[in-house]
């Protein structure tokens, strides 16, 4: 049983990544036009390296995607809580308000951003852009975060407290230990919707300011060449090496301990 | 907020020295700052949409501004718009169905075969595809789903004489695709869930002779039952408003209500149109959820 | 409803004024915003850094993926930008919204050369007043794979030889104007389009795909997908001079499709004098020959600089100054005209998606 489980995910990750394994061959692929057969070459990381805008929009998403992560997971914890752990009329109406901006495509929600900062005032820069990307990635938060908290029992909190625990110290110290994977798994969601994230950026940014998704939909006209993915292929192996780094050394949290 | 202090005597007040909020008071300050920012960024321009999608133009430029409810008429004027929000439904439905079938089996293997650093770092690899920009990603599909792609290299490499598999272009190849794009949600809320799962209960089961569909039916789907239905969310409502998977992979046939309402907003400049179809594609789907979760709810009385 | 609607303006002066008006005072004073097409010319990185030094003018490029989305940005961004590509078919519009100023032709020397017959474009003359400098020209007909059979007529879109072998334009009006014409129709004021629309759909056992870049057309035709395709001329000697792809562009016996684009001064520009001298530098000689030869262009608005090109040049080849007599320029469309194309155009697709 274990091994037909073991074969099972081994499958999951060789679909997952089939599309990945492409896209990182396919940067090291001579043709312009992704034509095959395929013939090596690193002409394309060789232009990436003079090409600044493109390298620049690459760090500028990386370091708005994780002021996201960092801002819509301790903002969506904290609404999580509320949602999961206190009862108020009208729970369940703010529970369906999470829906609209999953729901409404991100082209419509970044116009009417765009229109919206542009008549209130906000205008648009980096400010206005972090405003977006966090505020599509809480929902994420919150129904990530949600699931985990209805598998973390109540009773153990109010034991807690019963012992004399405060409200506060028994969130840390009982439930938040408990919460690690959902919180992690919602941190790495909002990190991967805010570097997904093209029409807000593509809206928002000043002029001359861009990132990554914006870089690679504006070349869509101009044709988007395999530096595009000599860029993704670098950005994933280096995230992937920083995160198994990290889950390898770090000290282990709840998530392997059994409850 | 309409909030009620009685009934939030839940959370016990412990007697200490500092003096305690009262619970309506944090329950507030928990949720000020999502709702707040929320408000902020999508709700009031989305309001703003909304009173676009009942004028007759886009309010931009010197265009006279007049009020109609002729956009919300699009699907009684434009019948063949029905046709489209089927094919999008449908979509949604297949997308969602496959990614529940194979994310709830990979949650529960990751479960119960794995376990530790090396399961943290599955999961972690599972949600790791993420990071990559999805027209990347679609697009690398193409280039294996299409004639001639590396879906027929590979089966030609075993059987040389094979024809071509390669079927890009077609409904099946954008299911493939949008279930590849959203699969980890569905893996990781299903986690979630089953992760608790208690091992001594499904052993006492077997112990006492239960068939593993019997623990499957019985135990398992039930306790993954939150993170289906979350995954389900995060699935369905995004996946009949796409439309860079429908236009990429489906060429001719990938038409959906994702690809009409960017039409409207790009080529069309039609905003009210755009605005009007997508609020009626939220309200079908508040609709649905309203509807499954009453179902639900009753389910899980029983 | 016209007060509510100019008090409106008002307060979007106001915060536009307040919000965005920082970035400006910033800024150099000798540096303009160009919003335009990404990779369409203006922003070549060694076109800009030969400006520069010429003149010491700083050039930002900014880039719209649709022209309404251009439209939008400029009227979202008053002050932002100096300089716009405007698609001559759209310039009325832009008038219309005061978003562009008339065109100063005695600050651009290079506008001497201009070809007569784009000057004179009703596109650009409005009310007497001549707006936006015509900057290059192409056409929209057919593309065939060498080797094939070179279409003569439209008509081989619906040809049943080439089943499942044909790629359209994703833009109505681009489908709505191209089949106007193979139906006797006039392109830019089509009256049957019932006839329009049951001509489209006969088209469906054909048609493979629906394309919206340059980029995905080569992909797609490299990959061998299509053979026959509707396509845009400056493109197609792109991708047979640059991507090496064995096409060859066709117009048929009914005409192209002729679009101008232009380069314009954003109104409240503040450097409008340098605006000028950049848009005068994209229409000099010397700088569209570079172009055309080492990247790929549409014709110059410029007959001076078509005439600097060597005479077996396949941009020269292809536009035949006398498609700019034969074949009629894609004229302003009135919105009810464009949503009108919108929706058959939609219809179609869903046809063709059923």
């Amino acid at each position: 049983m274990k091994i037909a489980a073991r074969f099972y995910i081994a499958a999951i990750l060789a679909f997952l990544y089939l599309p990945i394994l492409v896209m990182m061959a396919m940067g090291f692929n001579e043709s312009p036009l992704y034509e095959l057969p395929f013939s090596f070459s690193t002409r394309w990381y060789q232009a990436l390296a003079g090409n600044a805008p493109l390298v620049n929009s690459g760090i500028n998403s990386i370091w708005i995607a994780v002021a996201t992560s960092i801002i819509a997971t301790v903002l969506g914890t904290m609404a999580s809580v509320a949602l999961s752990r206190r009862t108020f009329r009208g729970k369940t109406l703010l529970q369906l308000m999470l829906l609209p901006p999953i729901a409404i495509p991100w082209l419509i929600t970044g116009t009417a951003m765009l229109v919206f900062f542009f008549y209130s005032g906000i205008g648009r820069g980096l400010h206005a852009l972090l405003i977006g990307h966090v505020a599509l990635a809480i929902p994420y938060v919150v129904l990530v975060v949600g699931t985990g908290f209805q598998t973390v029992r109540a009773d153990l909190e109010e034991a807690a407290m019963s012992l004399g625990s405060t409200p506060v110290h028994a969130f840390f110290s009982i439930t938040l230990p408990l919460l690690y994977p959902s919180i992690l798994g919602a941190a790495l969601f909002a990190f991967a919707v805010s570097l997904d994230q093209f029409v807000i950026s593509y809206f928002l940014a000043t002029p001359g300011f861009s990132t990554l998704p914006v870089q690679i939909y504006s070349a869509i006209r101009k044709g988007f060449t395999p530096e595009i993915n000599a860029i993704s292929t670098i950005l994933l192996v280096g995230s992937m090496a920083v995160i198994v780094i990290f889950a390898l050394f770090a000290k282990p949290g709840g998530v392997s301990d059994k409850r | 907020m309409p909030l009620d202090p009685a009934n939030s005597t839940q959370l016990r007040e412990p007697g200490g020295s500092r003096k305690p909020l009262p619970p309506w008071a944090s329950t507030a300050a928990l949720l000020v700052p999502t709702y707040g920012w929320l408000t902020l960024a999508v709700f009031l321009p989305l309001c703003t949409m909304f009173a676009f999608s009942f004028l007759t133009a886009t309010p931009m430029g010197k265009a006279p501004i007049v009020f109609t409810f002729k956009q919300y008429r699009a699907f009684i004027d434009q019948p063949y718009l029905l046709g489209v929000a089927w094919q999008s439904l449908l979509m949604g439905f297949w997308t969602t169905f496959f990614c529940a079938v194979l994310g709830f089996f990979a949650a529960l293997a990751l479960v119960r075969a794995t376990e530790g650093k090396v399961r943290e770092t599955l999961l972690i690899l599972v949600l790791l595809p993420f990071w990559t920009n999805g027209l990347v990603r679609v697009f690398s599909w193409t280039m294996v789903l299409r004639e001639g792609g590396f879906l027929d290299y590979a089966i030609h490499s075993v059987w040389p004489g094979a024809g071509s598999v390669g079927f890009l272009y077609t409904r099946q190849a954008v299911v493939v695709g949008l279930v590849h794009g959203y699969l980890p949600y569905m893996i990781l809320t299903c986690y979630i869930a089953l992760v608790t799962i208690d091992n001594t209960i499904v052993e006492a089961a077997s112990s006492l002779g239960a068939r593993w569909w019997t623990i499957l039916w019985k135990i398992l789907l039930p306790m993954a039952a939150p993170g289906l239905i979350s995954g389900s969310v995060l699935i369905f409502v995004p996946v009949i408003g796409s439309f860079m998977e429908p236009r990429i992979l489906g060429g001719r046939v990938g038409v959906t209500m994702g690809t009409v309402i960017e039409d409207q907003f790009t080529q069309a400049f039609n905003w009210p149109l755009g605005a009007a179809l997508s609020f009626t594609m939220l309200a079908v789907v508040l609709g649905i959820f309203a509807t499954f979760s009453g179902v639900l709810r009753r389910g899980t009385a029983l | 409803m016209q007060q509510t609607r100019r008090s409106f303006l008002t307060i979007m002066g106001a915060a536009a004024a307040a919000g965005l008006a920082r970035p400006r005072l910033a800024r150099a004073a000798t540096s303009i915003t160009v919003l335009n097409w990404q990779g369409y010319g203006t922003d070549e990185a060694w076109a800009v850094k030969a400006f520069t030094e010429k003149t010491g003018i700083q050039v930002v490029h900014d880039y719209f993926s649709s022209e309404p989305e251009m439209l939008t940005k400029l009227r979202t961004n008053p002050g932002v930008y100096d300089v716009v590509l405007i698609n001559s078919a759209r310039v009325s519009q832009a008038v219309a919204d005061s978003l562009v100023v008339a065109a100063d032709f005695s600050k651009v020397p290079n506008a001497a050369g201009l070809s007569p017959d784009l000057v004179n474009s009703a596109n650009r003359n409005i009310d007497g007043t001549g707006y936006g400098v015509p900057w290059v020209w192409g056409m929209t007909a057919l593309a065939a794979r060498e080797g094939g059979t070179i279409p003569d007529s439209y008509a081989a879109l619906g040809d049943p030889a080439n089943v499942g072998r044909v790629a359209l334009s994703d833009d109505a009006v681009t489908m709505v104007a191209l089949v106007a014409l193979l139906t006797g129709q006039d392109m830019n004021k089509p009256t049957d389009l019932a006839a329009i629309t049951d001509k489209l759909k006969s088209f469906k056992p054909n048609i493979k795909l629906m394309w919206s870049s340059e980029d995905q057309w080569n992909k797609s035709f490299a990959a061998k997908e299509f053979d026959l395709s509707v396509y845009w001329s400056g493109s197609s000697a792109r991708s047979k001079h640059i991507s090496k792809l064995p096409v060859q562009f066709v117009v048929p016996k009914e005409g192209a499709l002729v679009w101008m684009d232009t380069l314009n001064v954003v109104s409240g520009s503040a450097n409008p004098d340098a605006a000028l001298a950049f848009i005068n530098y994209m229409i000099d000689p010397e700088f569209y020959v570079e172009w055309a030869t080492k990247v790929g262009a549409p014709a110059s608005a410029n007959s001076t600089a078509m005439d600097k090109l060597p005479a077996d040049d396949l941009t020269r080849l292809i536009h035949d100054p006398k498609y700019l007599k034969t074949s009629t320029i894609q004229a302003a469309l009135t919105d009810e005209q464009r949503e009108a194309f919108n929706n058959l155009w939609q219809e179609v697709k869903a046809f063709y998606a059923a």
